[in-house]
């Protein structure tokens, strides 16, 4: 093998690993990115799909199944702020702002899950 | 011309490590949202594994009846009734599971855990007056299993087996992945019983954090990982938190922890044992630890006061 052919090898080598590496940053961060966004459920059926990476105040009123839910979006996270249930869990629980902690009101049947980067794969509690 | 088209095999190999196959499904049973994840499988597992899920909560549903006899059904009557197999085999679980170390998990506190919700939804701690009816009805009460999966209460106290359902039905789960040979999943029966495979990666292990400790996270892989807990679910009044897990023996709702976390290798006997543990003094704790093989962790005041010698909790 001649020194040019075997330069011009370490060169395609050394360019394609570059591109591969890259190619893999990029993608690594753009699935960061693309995260938390907020899907409103009513028994099994999405009624909202809301994305809290624009971190905008807003508000939402689902029907659930034994009366209304407010849900509340602000500074990325998201909270159920009124509903007839008579624990109020959903409501103490407060802002929500990483996935794989789903708000849940049982009494309601309305749940919301946040889907997107989370430092656990599964919460316990 | 080879060599150079060997060259690009790296490239692939980074494209390919990328990418991976994940079929999901969330379905709302038990009063929460089970997140069935499966790291191999096709849809079709999915919709068995659902199908594991809503026939148990039907099941075991003591609120109201639908359209298969469950234990809405037995507390409705003094007279015997045909079950269906899986109904029989949870009850007879929930019934033997004292035997297993889980001394403060009784089954039949059904009326009983049903006042101190209501007596609590108004903000109000329960008479003792009605704590002692309810004991009493609950020391005369029983249940009989007959041949057939008949099934028979007597006595007025009605059954609850919320405590060990969930984990009754990730054992069924366990079992129909096992069969299937699939070892790569994780399955969240609402965050209070979970179901650990393999993760896609060189360890296998799964990150999964501890809401009642700031940051707080285990690494774990094939077991099940049962929680019961005050903080979702507890009542504050007079500065004192009461629970929704009631301790048998007294009838008191005021547990001596904030959260008990049990790592075993069944989950019907996790669940029961982490909500018993709730009133154990943490030496026995240790005792039932050993013996049933199951690895703990107890939380009060947001801080560890227990954690087996084998378990690591790390933080992010």
């Amino acid at each position: 093998m001649d020194k040019k052919k075997l330069r011009n090898d370490i060169f395609l080598i050394a360019a394609l690993l570059l591109i591969a590496t890259i190619a893999l940053i990029i993608f690594s961060f753009s699935s960061i990115k693309k995260n938390l966004i907020a899907k409103v459920y009513v028994q099994n059926d999405v009624k909202e799909v809301i994305d809290l990476s624009k971190k905008e105040e807003n508000d939402y009123f689902v029907q659930g199944t034994h009366g209304e839910v407010h849900i509340h979006t602000y500074n990325g996270g998201i909270a159920i702020v009124e509903s007839n249930c008579p624990h109020q869990d959903c409501v103490h629980m407060g802002y929500v702002y990483e996935s794989n902690k789903p708000i849940i009101c049982a009494y309601n049947e309305v749940y919301i899950i946040i889907e997107g980067k989370s430092l656990n794969d599964a919460e316990l509690g | 011309m080879m060599k150079r088209l060997l060259l690009f095999i790296p490239l692939l190999t980074l494209i390919s490590c990328s990418q991976t196959k994940i079929v999901n499904s969330k379905i709302f049973c038990f009063d929460t949202m089970i997140n069935i994840n499966l790291y191999e499988g096709d849809s079709g597992n999915l919709k068995d594994i659902e199908g594991i899920f809503t026939r148990y909560d039907k099941l075991s549903d003591n609120y109201r009846s639908r359209d298969v006899h469950n234990v809405y059904t037995i507390n409705h009557t003094n007279e015997e009734v045909v079950v269906d197999n899986g109904l029989y085999n949870l009850l007879n679980k929930a019934f033997s599971v004292k035997n297993e170390g889980a001394a403060y998990f009784d089954p039949l506190c059904g009326s009983l855990s049903k006042k101190w919700k209501e007596s609590l939804e108004k903000g109000e701690v329960l008479s003792d007056e009605i704590i002692n009816e309810e004991l009493e009805k609950m020391h005369v009460s029983s249940i009989e299993f007959n041949e057939n999966n008949k099934i028979k209460r007597l006595g007025e106290a009605e059954i609850d087996v919320g405590g060990i359902a969930k984990g009754y039905a990730l054992d069924e789960v366990y079992t129909y992945l096992k069969n299937k040979d699939i070892s790569h999943y994780l399955v969240n029966a609402g965050s209070s019983s979970i179901l650990v495979g393999e993760k896609n990666n060189k360890s296998g292990l799964f990150s999964i954090g501890i809401n009642d400790l700031t940051n707080a996270y285990i690494e774990l892989k094939n077991c099940f990982v049962s929680t019961s807990g005050v903080s979702t679910q507890g009542v504050k009044i007079n500065d004192v938190t009461y629970s929704h897990i009631i301790n048998p023996v007294t009838g008191s709702a005021i547990n001596n922890y904030d959260a008990v976390i049990v790592i075993s290798d069944k989950g019907y006997l996790g669940d029961a044992l982490s909500t018993s543990m709730m009133m154990n003094s943490v030496d026995e704790i240790k005792e039932i630890e050993e013996i049933q093989n199951v690895k703990t962790i107890v939380i009060k005041d947001k801080k560890i006061v227990y954690s087996n010698k084998d378990i690591e909790v790390k933080y992010h």
